[in-house]
């Protein structure tokens, strides 16, 4: 069947959401930025509607929503406070690499520190990213070696970190095997106090100013075997975890690029100019045209892309993985690029008003280019839809986010 | 209802099925089709043998089961009036020769204005025409464009006037697919060109109806299989029983909103032929690709080639996933005007991209008549999809009007 209707469940937490985005989020977006993260009261809100753990499968604690869900909550999240989703607390992107590269005992142990009261409050972080990449090999600078005590030692900085100075844990990256570029890497869950980890301190962006962008110092901290992940070197699962962040990131660049259009559609209603609204003029009517119809575009690509996921997890409908990850790609970066072009024109359409931070424009034209920057860029989404078209195996290094072709912040 | 995006058994079959005649029986022929601007009879007939074989009327175009039911009841008409079979099917059939689908005998664009204004008796007259095709192919077509008027539809000049128990015809009709053999045209006039759209009527003329001829068939750059004929009207007596919905019909704006609706179907139809197209060139670059560059050995170009493949790849997927929507929409019974005009600017625009990357890619060897006609033929062919049912421009002002509801003309 094809269908492009939510079911009755679905329509239920996407409406609540949309409140909450309506309500809270959308009217408060200035103050948030300011504060540079969400309230206490909207992350208490959030969690009691369940939102953090939503799509989670039910065997490691999630509610088994499914990713379709899960895009459907980004997109009104992100409609009411584009920030939201990267802001909000709970396991986030951490769950999601404990599951995908650990398995779901795993997950599930993990993810059961992000329950129970206070759960508000608690963060999770992945951290990926490194500033500058390898002069003379491939793969990630920071290393893991063997320890004395049969653990492993970490050493090395990780930056792009999204929630760095908030997590209580990390799932942090490392070369394992020196020689063996995107194939030798491990995965390994470090606590934020472990002795030698250090949070480097906030950086500034350019937008997403409610989420909280940073890094760590590893020097020479010591986890145990147990602290690393079973399937965190199988590059396969890596492109995956990436490609499936990146949706969600897409999905969050639908809701960015909504807000934007419908916001400047009704300004280009009410601003008058030459005696009559300046949407009735071609230019304005035709670029409000072409923006509605990215967004409808980008939603619908998404919402396939998180179908098939989510079919492939109940192994229906003949879905292969790699028809997924080329769904996918297309998906992420057809809406990233959606949603800058709806900034941008939303910024344009408002004229000097749209520059002007009484306006809530100018915002979403920064978090717009912020996101392009986030989980999986529209260049790296288009190599690995390229490698799939072309029937290829999808190469690490040419889809993998490291420093030396686009870091991301995750 | 639920957010899916699995094809039925059924028109997985269908799809495989037309895929597979596609590649193996219409793409051999498509350039002789092409050099002899037309397609044999005896092939135009074994295609309908089959189809008839089939108990299938998805190769007819939009609502063709009319030749079989005349009354179709109206739960059913509301719930099927593109079906999402169709759609697939027209993208496949597309893949394999556009023309063809432009020749395909049955109603064509004349179906669904008499489909959706004609009397009971009016149906079953002008579709009982092609209940039995085994001697002679019979086509029906719509003539609205004229020499003065294209887009601007309201602005047609050809009169219409009362005279006893006829109506008295006067003008020409450019453009007019299949409109030179057709058994009957549905001709748009108007009692006066003040009135605007409130004028205007629309007649099936038979062929033979005195004053009734054929004008010049028109040589074009692509699509030169399809017969476009000019139709001219002198005196023409069209008996009133011809007059679409009976004269009752027209106190309202019923003459144009009939003309209108037609688009409302069948742009989802020529949006879904434009992207077979667009996936034609698309695949033959890909192959190209495969077999030129990639596998062989290193390319500097290659980053810059995966990125173009990858942007054509996926702007024909969101073309595709808004075409499935306005059908969808249509088939649930919606309003999809919107929908209806965004899909087909988007598939135009796209596959047009797709035709020229496409070139370019092949690079010197592309633009090589010999090996690479098929793909300089689709180049060819494209182009007027941005510009007949619609061009893109008067999609974007379709989409203006409903997102500017104050919006009523530029």
């Amino acid at each position: 069947m094809i269908g492009f209707e939510p079911t009755e469940e679905q329509k239920m937490v996407r409406d609540a959401v949309a409140q909450l985005a309506e309500r809270t989020l959308r009217p408060r977006i200035r103050e948030v930025e300011k504060l540079r993260g969400l309230p206490d009261d909207v992350q208490q809100a959030a969690h009691a509607m369940g939102l953090p753990l939503a799509a989670f499968p039910e065997p490691v604690g999630g509610s088994g929503l499914g990713l379709v869900t899960q895009v459907l909550i980004e997109e009104e999240l992100a409609f009411g406070d584009s920030a939201a989703g990267f802001a909000l607390s709970g396991p986030g992107a951490y769950g999601w690499a404990a599951l995908q590269l650990g398995g779901a005992e795993r997950c599930k142990e993990l993810i059961g520190a992000f329950l129970g009261d206070g759960a508000h409050q608690r963060f999770g972080a992945v951290a990926w990213g490194e500033r500058k990449a390898s002069p003379d090999r491939a793969g990630l600078v920071t290393t893991a070696e063997r320890s004395a005590s049969g653990g492993w030692k970490l050493r090395g900085e990780k930056a792009y970190v999204l929630n760095a100075d908030r997590a209580r844990s990390f799932i942090v990256f490392a070369q394992v095997d020196a020689s063996a570029g995107w194939n030798g890497l491990g995965a390994f869950v470090v606590p934020a106090d472990a002795r030698g980890l250090r949070v480097l301190p906030r950086v500034d962006t350019l937008g997403l100013d409610a989420a909280s962008f940073g890094g760590v110092a590893l020097d020479d901290v010591e986890v145990p075997e147990g602290a690393r992940l079973a399937h965190g070197g199988d590059a396969g699962r890596l492109v995956t975890f990436f490609a499936t962040q990146g949706l969600i990131v897409a999905a969050r660049a639908v809701g960015l690029a909504r807000a934007a259009f419908e916001v400047t559609r009704d300004y280009c209603e009410q601003r008058k100019a030459f005696g009559k609204p300046i949407g009735h003029f071609q230019a304005v009517a035709f670029t409000l045209a072409d923006r509605c119809m990215d967004l409808e575009a980008a939603r619908a690509m998404v919402w396939r892309a998180a179908w098939m996921w989510d079919a492939l997890s109940h192994a229906a409908d003949g879905v292969t993985e790699r028809e997924a990850l080329l769904h996918t790609a297309w998906a992420v970066s057809f809406a990233l690029e959606a949603a800058m072009r709806a900034g941008d024109d939303a910024v344009q359409l408002h004229g000097g008003s749209g520059f002007m931070r009484d306006y809530p424009v100018e915002k979403w034209m920064r978090d717009a280019k912020q996101l392009q920057v986030c989980a999986m860029t529209a260049e790296q989404a288009d190599q690995l839809a390229a490698l799939i078209a072309l029937g290829r195996p999808v190469d690490p290094a040419l889809v993998l986010p490291g420093a030396e072709s686009q870091s991301v912040f995750l | 209802m639920t957010i899916e995006f699995s094809l039925s058994p059924r028109q997985r079959e269908t799809q495989a099925m037309i895929r597979q005649f596609a590649e193996g029986i219409v793409r051999p022929e498509s350039l002789k089709w092409d050099r002899e601007h037309g397609i044999s009879h005896d092939f135009l007939r074994r295609i309908v043998a089959m189809a008839q074989a089939m108990g299938s009327s998805f190769m007819m175009g939009p609502n063709s089961a009319d030749t079989k039911t005349v009354e179709v009841d109206a739960e059913t008409r509301k719930k099927r009036q593109i079906g999402l079979t169709t759609i697939v099917s027209a993208e496949e059939l597309a893949w394999g020769d556009a023309a063809l689908m432009l020749c395909l005998p049955g109603p064509g664009l004349g179906g669904p204005p008499v489909r959706a204004s004609g009397t009971p008796a009016q149906k079953e007259r002008f579709f009982g025409v092609f209940a039995d095709m085994s001697q002679e192919l019979k086509w029906g077509a719509y003539a609205l464009t004229e020499p003065g008027a294209g887009s601007d539809v309201a602005g047609i000049r050809t009169s219409c006037r009362k005279d006893g128990k006829h109506w008295i015809l006067n003008g020409r009709k450019c453009f007019i697919t299949n409109g030179g053999r057709a058994s009957w045209n549905v001709v748009f006039a108007t009692i006066d060109p003040a009135l605007g759209r409130a004028g205007h009527r629309a007649f099936v003329v038979e062929k033979g109806t005195p004053g009734f001829s054929v004008g010049k068939i028109e040589d074009k750059m692509g699509l030169r299989a399809s017969e476009t004929a000019e139709l001219v009207l002198e005196d023409c007596r069209v008996p009133e029983e011809n007059l679409l919905g009976g004269e009752d019909s027209y106190r309202t704006k019923e003459g144009f909103m009939t003309a209108m609706k037609t688009f409302d179907t069948t742009r989802p139809l020529v949006a879904s032929m434009a992207i077979g197209i667009g996936r034609a060139a698309y695949e033959y670059a890909v192959d190209f690709v495969k077999q030129n560059y990639v596998l062989s050995r290193p390319i500097p170009r290659y980053a810059a080639i995966a990125e173009r493949l990858a942007r054509v790849g996926r702007q024909l997927a969101a073309a595709r996933m808004v075409t499935w929507r306005a059908a969808w929409l249509a088939d649930q019974g919606e309003q999809n005007a919107k929908e209806a005009s965004s899909c087909k600017a988007l598939a135009g625009g796209a596959a047009i991209r797709a035709c020229i990357d496409a070139i370019e890619i092949c690079g010197a060897e592309g633009s090589i008549a010999g090996e690479h006609q098929l793909l300089q033929k689709w180049f060819r062919d494209i182009k007027v999809y941005d510009i007949f049912e619609g061009t893109g421009q008067i999609q974007r002002i379709v989409v203006s009007k409903r997102l500017l509801p104050e919006l009523k003309s530029f």
